[in-house]
């Protein structure tokens, strides 16, 4: 009795679940389960689990000739997706509405989707394990460190730009701007610390690519945590590019902004621009919350204040570090250098990365792009390190030849997968990846401490399969694409370009030429780097913001258009008021998302009155706090509850929140 | 699309009810996977098949889980819920939008009240709720089948379009005087002469009330009798309006349809089956599918024939009600119809139902027995909190004896009783341990049995009533007292309040502008006040009619749904601006005197507890007990007040009539009862 209650209570639970692998009577459960979260569940109880919901699930879309949404037990409940004989399901506590769980499952699927393509053709290229080591990282994306407020309306956690200069919102939105030039870029974004500074994609899109960014972040923080100083997994600077899956509307959206994109290179424009209409049509006071809306800004347009305060164009932004001065580098920290010192794999080349800033660190990186942009970087760098004895000369000649394939397929999206496969592996392993490296997009570095030699190892191996699995692979994949795609459209690979300095990341959406395009990336690199690092440096010396002493009341607001939500409820640390606040915001919002016409509410109990108000642009909750004067509940016009719209029009005016 | 089916843990469909679409869907799907040929299995036989498997999945999640699933829904908006009540699994399904997940489980609540209010006790033991649901003899399954299903069917009509259903508050008629002099008039003539009257057959009448449509126009309880609670009148109402269906609930049926149906149906006064049968939905003719089968199609015919054994039209209803001691008490029920819409209903107590109080005196002892048990307590500590173990084992020797010379089978009772004594008392037994439990779960199947014995309808020998002269004599007095008021209530009760024309608010149509429909509810007594919605006089002078009632209905039905959520998590205060209408929602507490007392916090419930309401589970007699721990020398007492007011009305107007309205009702709705 109750052997797993643990499993259908508090800990979130998610599995995929394949049932064709289970069809006939002796098939064992496990055969279908293809990943199933926590990963420590024993396994019987993964296949009680899976067998069961998968069982009643199917028969009940069997009843209703539809498949099943949403399964309710009585202490939890599941989001459900059943496509293509495969189940996927995604519990949480019954105090998340209903629409924000199944928003969260189709993100997963959506992210898994956007990184390794259709279900069912990523489960024929590689291993569950492989896979597996997917699913962890999205889940972990999408819940990691959100409080309940953020899983409730499932948003984009964006930079606290009341605590930041709005120059540095333009500066960023102006960076994106720069990158664009580049026809060959799509869309980009820039975060800070696992946080949106500046996007042009739509908040759908700009979720997918922050995985990527907030894995590597929460990584640097596990190594903090070690003791040893941030950041220092990574190097301070470079780039990767991943093969991504767009959905044709995604792409659509991305490629044909409705404004004329002949005019792009002088007067750039962010691709969502429908969205961004809507945006400027609302109030002033909102536009610093997110700097997308400045992003829109046409340089042609924007004041002379502008060019005074940043006196240069996109193109010269390269040089406009006297604006943004560098900070003193990290290197000079004690504990960053004796770190450098222990470790053998920085050769001098990358230290010199790591200690150059600005111009210089540019002047470096022209050197060796103009020397050589294939493989030969990547063998210096192994030169340079301890040859070890697993790193054979075939090795690195495989990769020659298979950085050749790749330049001779430009729409090789498997080849691309299998680097990403590369990074992902590299990364967990905190291994180095210098920018030239990924500039050729097809080598890795296996640089190597002492302290990792094992794991890396490993890592190598894997991917020596991988790549002969891609070797077998390369015929089938010229065949036309497997019919059983989860979505019903086909997904068109894409590339995401990121471009990392040290907790600030540029990521771009790029058309799969870039790749096998020297000139593209150089253009988009050159035109970034300076103003990347002057602008990681001052979100670096911007103080965190101690939250100010909270008012006198609680609020939430979101944004529905770009996902994004500015609240003064902080983190975890939820006192009972918050509480009460959260638990009546997660009952409004999922009113509101039921009843289109509902525009504003009231809810009381003894304790606290929350008053929730919304529009089609955003959705706004406002708790004043303090002990409510003593009433009975009764109807009664001298209720404190019903000032409330009154005090979150006045309050709220100054976060930016205009409900006039 | 609705189904709604009863099973028990292994997989046996013991009830089940189906619309029209449900059933065709099921069908379909059968034609698909039959092959050519052959024949299509028993509608019963297809859905127990297609059910099995999540039925089944049930009890392996309980078993193993130690959780059950409790809903399903579907991408196309099919709605699952479950719950389970100790053996049985209640799956109710809608597939049509018309209800929602909340309204599903409602459902089901409804369903299990109704069992209890038909069964009683015997509903406590899984077993014998099984037999009872489903009997061996198909006649007799077919005809308590085709009642249940009607029953359903009348609920959810009554729910569908009357507020005093949708609320669950009982209506009452607004005429204080006509209403005081009736209540004289059933006690000082009617009950007293029924009581003193020697062809009773030891009956007593405990309660009477007139009912007006759903309407109550006049209740009495005679004083030494528990009074009765307002979850079981609304039962007892939805009984009543299944053996007279009202046309009050078909009023806003378009016109075309209102003309093409025959108006005297729903007239008859006395109940002549074959009339009665066209009323009801489900209608005779059996579907062209279904049991083709020729053993079922054999039975199913012979029912077709016998089906129609002319009800004995003085024989009472039994019923099971909840008592001060004994939470079903064995009752009869004798409903008079004294004109077509208007009806006299006769509770009253039957002989021998102190029985009842004894068996369930012992059956709760065992079930405590079975839980300390269960908790692993052993020895004294499993009897602790109960009076002396001898005492009680020598009291329930002498009922079992006293029972075996009252022509009832005891004899399994003694046996299973003589095997808990070995187990329990002797030395060789094991005495106050786990090893009891089975003998302890005997007791109380075999004590739900002799109780089933002496009060089940069927066991009940058929002569044991009032004599039926002595209940016509009934029924033409109420007729000649009510004589000239019979036309006057027919009206009223479809136009008990409107917000013109009743002179009270015809004041208050001025005095509140932008005011256009309100709902007050006394939870203490179980009562609601509401303007009609459903107004079918030709002369349409005010919102009663048309589309624009019918949208405002939708939205009151709706904001009841709404704020029975928000209250399910505590908020006993909702103010709503929707489109063009601004809702508010109040609960709040009082004294007897009026006074308001202090806001508290009200519990917030997970989603799987009981629904809110007064007919089911009384979620409103829970929230007085707890609020009235604060309150000990005070009777405390709890109101609710809905209101929709157009939304240009400034919210200070809003709030000032919300407060003018709860102080005008508060004087109506303290007419008392008795």
């Amino acid at each position: 009795m109750a052997e797993t209650a643990a499993l259908t209570d508090s800990r979130r639970c998610f599995f995929l679940y394949d049932s064709s692998k289970v069809q006939e009577e002796g098939d064992p459960t496990r055969d279908g389960i293809y990943y199933f979260y926590p990963e420590d569940t024993p396994i019987d109880e993964q296949e009680l689990l899976c067998g069961q919901l998968a069982g009643v699930c199917r028969c009940v879309s069997e009843l209703s000739s539809s498949p099943v949404r949403l399964l309710r037990l009585r202490k939890s409940k599941y989001a459900v997706c059943m496509k293509d004989n495969f189940i996927w399901a995604l519990s949480c506590v019954v105090d998340i509405p209903d629409v924000s769980v199944c928003d969260l499952l189709d993100q997963l699927i959506a992210l898994f989707c956007f990184y390794n393509g259709p279900v069912r053709q990523s489960y024929q290229l590689y291993s569950q394990e492989e896979l597996a080591l997917q699913w962890a990282r999205y889940l972990s994306h999408l819940q990691g460190g959100s409080t309940e407020l953020h899983s409730i309306f499932s948003c984009l956690r964006t930079i606290d730009s009341t605590h930041i200069d709005p120059l540095l919102l333009l500066k960023a939105a102006l960076i994106l701007q720069a990158c664009q030039r580049c026809p060959l870029v799509l869309a980009g974004c820039i975060l800070y610390r696992g946080r949106v500074v500046s996007t042009q994609m739509p908040p759908a899109l700009t979720v997918k690519v922050m995985v990527y960014e907030t894995q590597t972040f929460s990584q640097d923080y596990r190594v903090t945590d070690n003791g040893l100083s941030s950041f220092v997994g990574s190097p301070p600077s470079f780039t990767v590019t991943t093969q991504v899956f767009l959905t044709p509307t995604e792409l659509h959206m991305l490629r044909c902004p409705p404004v004329d994109r002949a005019c792009r290179s002088h007067c750039s424009q962010p691709p969502c621009q429908p969205h961004k209409s809507r945006l400027l049509s609302r109030t002033l006071s909102d536009t610093p919350t997110t700097d997308t809306d400045s992003s829109s800004l046409d340089l042609t347009q924007c004041p002379p204040t502008f060019y005074q305060t940043m006196p240069s164009s996109p193109r010269s932004s390269l040089s406009d570090e006297p604006c943004f001065s560098s900070s003193p580098s990290r290197v000079n920290t004690p504990l960053h250098s004796s770190l450098l010192n222990q470790s053998e794999y920085f050769t001098p080349e990358t230290h010199e990365h790591s200690v150059s800033n600005g111009s210089n660190l540019c002047s470096v990186k022209e050197q060796i792009l103009t020397g050589s942009l294939t493989g030969l970087n990547t063998k210096q760098d192994i030169d340079a390190n301890s040859g070890s004895e697993t790193r054979s000369e075939g090795l690195n000649s495989d990769q020659d030849i298979q950085s050749e394939e790749i330049k001779a397929l430009t729409n090789g999206h498997q080849q691309s997968n299998c680097l990403e496969n590369h990074l992902d592996a590299s990364d967990r392993d905190n291994h180095i990846q210098s920018e030239e490296d990924k500039l050729d997009t097809n080598n890795y570095v296996t640089n190597k401490s002492k302290f990792q030699g094992e794991t890396e190892e490993k890592t190598r191996t894997k991917s020596r399969q991988v790549e002969g699995r891609l070797k077998e692979k390369s015929e089938p994949r010229n065949a036309p694409p497997p019919r059983d795609t989860l979505v019903d459209t086909p997904l068109v690979p894409s590339v995401l370009y990121q471009h990392r300095v040290r907790g600030l990341v540029l990521a771009l959406l790029v058309e799969p030429e870039f790749n096998t395009d020297p000139t593209a990336r150089e253009e988009v690199h050159h035109s970034s780097l300076a103003s990347l690092n002057g602008l990681e440096a001052h979100l670096r010396n911007t103080s965190p913001g101690t939250p100010g002493p909270p008012g006198p009341y609680t609020f939430a607001h979101y944004d529905c258009i770009q996902s994004t939500l500015t609240t003064n409820v902080c983190g975890r640390s939820a006192g009972p008021q918050d509480r009460a606040f959260v638990r009546a915001t997660a009952l409004l919002h999922s009113h509101f998302s039921q009843l289109d016409t509902l525009q504003e509410a009231i809810v009381r109990n003894a304790g606290a009155a929350v008053y929730g108000t919304r529009s089609t642009a955003q959705e706004t909750y406002f708790l004043q706090q303090g002990t409510p004067v003593r009433n009975s509940g009764s109807p009664d016009p001298q209720d404190s509850a019903f000032s409330l719209p009154r005090k979150a029009r006045q309050r709220l005016l100054k976060h930016g929140v205009n409900l006039l | 699309m609705k189904c709604l089916l009863v099973a028990n843990e292994s997989a046996e469909v013991l009830f089940y009810w189906t619309d029209n679409e449900f059933e065709q869907r099921i069908q379909d799907q059968y034609v698909v996977s039959q092959e050519e040929g052959e024949r299509l299995p028993a509608f019963e036989d297809s859905i127990n098949t297609l059910f099995a498997p999540i039925i089944i999945s049930c009890s392996t999640m309980v078993d193993r889980l130690g959780d059950n699933y409790t809903s399903f829904s579907t991408e196309n908006n099919h709605i699952y819920v479950l719950h389970q009540f100790e053996e049985c699994l209640y799956i109710a399904v809608n597939g049509d939008g018309d209800e929602t997940e909340e309204d599903l489980k409602r459902k089901i609540y409804v369903m299990k009240k109704l069992t209890e209010i038909m069964f009683g006790m015997v509903t406590l033991s899984g077993a014998l709720l099984r037999k009872e649901l489903r009997p061996q003899d198909t006649e007799q399954r077919n005809r308590l089948w085709k009642k249940l299903r009607s029953l359903l069917e009348t609920y959810s009509c009554l729910r569908e379009h009357d507020q005093s259903f949708l609320v669950e508050a009982v209506e009452r008629l607004i005429h204080p005087t006509l209403c005081e002099q009736c209540i004289e008039f059933l006690e000082r003539r009617l009950v007293q002469q029924i009581n003193s009257n020697v062809d009773r057959a030891g009956e007593e009448v405990q309660h009477a009330f007139i009912l007006v449509h759903t309407k109550l126009l006049a209740f009495y309880s005679s004083r030494n009798a528990s009074s009765l609670n307002p979850s079981d009148l609304l039962a007892l109402i939805i009984l009543v309006q299944d053996l007279y269906p009202s046309k009050v609930d078909l009023d806003d049926t378009p016109e075309e349809l209102e003309n093409s149906s025959v108006p005297d149906v729903f007239y008859t006064p006395e109940p002549s089956p074959p009339e009665r049968e066209s009323v009801q939905p489900r209608g005779d003719s059996p579907p062209v599918f279904q049991f083709v089968d020729p053993d079922v199609q054999m039975a199913e015919d012979s029912l077709q024939t016998l089906e129609v054994p002319t009800p004995d039209p003085s024989a009472p209803s039994r019923v099971f009600l909840e008592a001060k001691e004994c939470p079903m008490m064995p009752h009869s029920m004798y409903c008079l119809s004294l004109w077509p819409g208007i009806t006299l209903v006769l509770l009253t107590k039957i002989p021998n139902s102190h029985i009842a109080l004894s068996v369930y005196y012992f059956l709760e002892a065992f079930v405590k027995l079975e839980k300390r048990l269960c908790e692993g307590h052993e020895g004294a500590a499993a009897t602790r909190g109960q009076p002396s173990v001898q005492e009680q084992r020598g009291r329930l020797e002498k009922l079992i004896k006293g029972w075996a010379s009252m022509d009832i089978q005891t004899s399994h009772l003694q046996n299973v009783w003589t095997d808990f004594k070995n187990k329990a008392f002797t030395r060789s037994g094991s005495g106050f341990t786990r090893d009891l439990l089975p003998s302890c779960r005997n007791m109380k199947t075999q004590l739900c049995g002799v109780y089933r014995q002496f009060f089940a309808a069927e066991c009940m020998g058929s002569s044991q009533r009032l004599a039926p002269h002595l209940q016509e004599r009934a029924l033409n007095m109420v007729q000649e007292k009510l004589m000239d008021w019979k036309d006057f209530l027919l009206v009223k009760s479809k136009r008990n309040i409107t917000m013109v024309s009743y002179p009270f608010f015809c004041i208050e149509y001025f005095e509140f502008p932008g005011l256009i429909h309100f709902i007050y509810v006394d939870r203490s007594s179980g009562q609601m006040i509401a303007p009609s919605l459903n107004v079918t006089d030709r002369t349409v002078s005010e919102l009663g009619k048309g589309p624009l009632a019918d949208f405002i209905k939708n939205k009151v039905w709706s904001l009841v749904a709404t704020t029975r959520r928000y209250l399910h998590k505590g908020y006993a205060t909702v103010t709503l601006r929707d489109g063009d209408y601004f809702y508010c929602y109040f609960l709040w507490f009082e004294n007897e005197a009026g006074y308001k007392l202090e806001v508290i916090d009200i519990p917030s419930f997970p989603d799987d507890t009981a629904p809110i309401g007064m007919l089911t589970c009384d979620y409103y007699k829970k929230l007085l007990r707890y609020y009235s721990k604060r309150h000990q020398n005070e009777v405390v007492k709890c109101y609710e007040l809905l209101t929709v007011h157009l939304g240009v009305i400034p919210n200070e107007y809003i709030l000032q009539h919300c407060s003018q309205l709860a102080r005008k009702l508060w004087e109506p709705s303290r007419i008392p009862l008795l």
